[in-house]
């Protein structure tokens, strides 16, 4: 997917309602967007993840879940199995001998697909960098798209992380290259 | 039933003699020392017999004694606020696998660390055991006695390479598949020899040798901050409040 903008970001935002004050067709009930936008809307609004916590920072994002924060507001549902994901949130320590099935689980994940690497351990090691078991940065196995800092980082930087690739996602183009 | 230490030693002296050496108790729990030869012997005694009566095996644990007593840093002078520490390190953990540490003059290198729990008398005891071979070293299994402690052997054999014979299923429990070396022994290097990464090619996560160099993280004390200033700070700003205070009272002494 390229990474060309054929829109510039602000007008994407309310896609139901492009021009809104300008446009007559609006009057008559109708809507005109581009496709692009529309599956980034689509896309956006329904980012559901691959659970994947592996340490600690599991029991952040399980708070980002949980109903102070609550994901669900984004669409962000957490699922049990690669199939029905689209986004693999890497929530704690990745060893050598996880490393495999890591691979595996976003091997078995249907495109598009992106991955958020969550905390100091899943970006790059962390406190365990010389350590003789663990992976140093969960980047060497998959392609990474957004990386939160912190050891756990808060639920709340979980979610601007979240945000932060949902901005991403709408500057994608599908159909126009 | 709240015997103290120094009876529960003497109970034990009584009941075997020189098989086993009464170590030192610490936080309350008694140490036996017991060869290999009479391990199981001892250990069987302890759990059916009505004295001792050791029902639960609650932990066990390998021991290296690979550079005992050495320090890691050499330290310095302390000040309240922390150590002085030198960036050269001489203890395990910073070296690589050619670099590696060779055992010096220890005797029984290798060992084992159960502990026991008795409910009927509320009472735990620690035992040890030294391998006596150091390039195999062999302790008997106590998974017959107490079957809790078939997975910590097994975690005893993956992490320090204690073979424990007569155990039912010796294998690694917790390292990599295909893992080579035991990472708790102390000539084992900290970073390791294998570092994984996704072979694009390949499709697969691949293994390599390891590309960092290994590297201890040691904390240091900055002697000229503002911290060790303060004194001197201080003791001006005292000095010149007293020259002060001093001056206000001569001055009034003139008033009045």
């Amino acid at each position: 997917m390229g990474m060309i903008n054929p829109v510039p970001l602000d007008s994407v935002d309310d896609i139901l309602r492009p021009n809104a004050d300008a446009n007559p067709l609006l009057d008559r009930g109708m809507v005109t967007t581009s496709l692009d936008a529309l599956l980034n809307w689509a896309r956006t609004g329904s980012m559901w993840p691959m659970t994947f916590g592996l340490a600690c920072c599991a029991v952040e994002m399980m708070q980002a879940g949980a109903a102070r924060y609550d994901l669900d507001r984004f669409g962000v549902i957490f699922r049990p199995s690669p199939r029905q994901s689209d986004v693999m949130i890497v929530a704690g320590t990745l060893t050598n001998k996880m490393a495999p099935a890591f691979r595996k689980v976003y091997d078995q994940m249907s495109n598009p697909k992106w991955v958020i690497s969550m905390g100091s351990c899943a970006n790059g090691g962390g406190y365990y960098h010389y350590a003789y078991s663990v992976t140093r940065g969960c980047d060497r196995v998959v392609p990474v798209d957004v990386y939160v800092p912190g050891c756990p980082p808060t639920a709340e930087a979980l979610i601007y992380g979240i945000l932060q690739l949902q901005a991403k996602i709408r500057r994608e183009t599908t159909i126009a290259r | 039933m709240s015997a103290t230490p120094k009876a529960i030693s003497e109970m034990f002296r009584d009941r075997f003699g020189d098989r086993v050496a009464v170590g030192e108790t610490f936080s309350g729990i008694v140490t036996l020392e017991v060869d290999t030869d009479a391990w199981l012997e001892v250990c069987r005694a302890l759990r059916d017999e009505e004295d001792f009566s050791y029902e639960q095996l609650t932990d066990l644990c390998g021991l290296d004694y690979l550079s005992y007593g050495q320090s890691e840093w050499d330290t310095t002078d302390a000040s309240t606020d922390g150590f002085g520490r030198a960036v050269e390190g001489m203890g395990p953990g910073r070296f690589d696998w050619a670099g590696r540490p060779e055992a010096r003059n220890v005797k029984q290198r290798f060992g084992v660390v159960v502990h026991l729990l008795s409910f009927r008398h509320n009472r735990r005891l620690r035992i040890r055991c030294h391998a006596p071979d150091e390039g195999m070293p062999i302790v008997p299994s106590l998974v017959e006695i107490w079957s809790s402690a078939n997975w910590y052997e097994r975690e005893a054999f993956d992490l320090f390479g204690i073979i424990f014979e007569g155990h039912p299923d010796l294998r690694r429990i917790m390292t990599d598949y295909g893992f080579t070396g035991h990472p708790f022994r102390k000539d084992f290097p900290l970073i390791g020899n294998v570092e994984v990464r996704y072979d694009s090619q390949k499709k697969r996560v691949v293994y390599e040798p390891v590309q960092i160099e290994p590297r201890v993280g040691v904390p240091r004390v900055l002697r000229d901050d503002s911290r060790y200033k303060t004194d001197e700070v201080d003791q001006a700003a005292d000095a010149r409040a007293e020259q002060i205070a001093a001056e206000d009272t001569a001055a009034n002494g003139r008033k009045s």
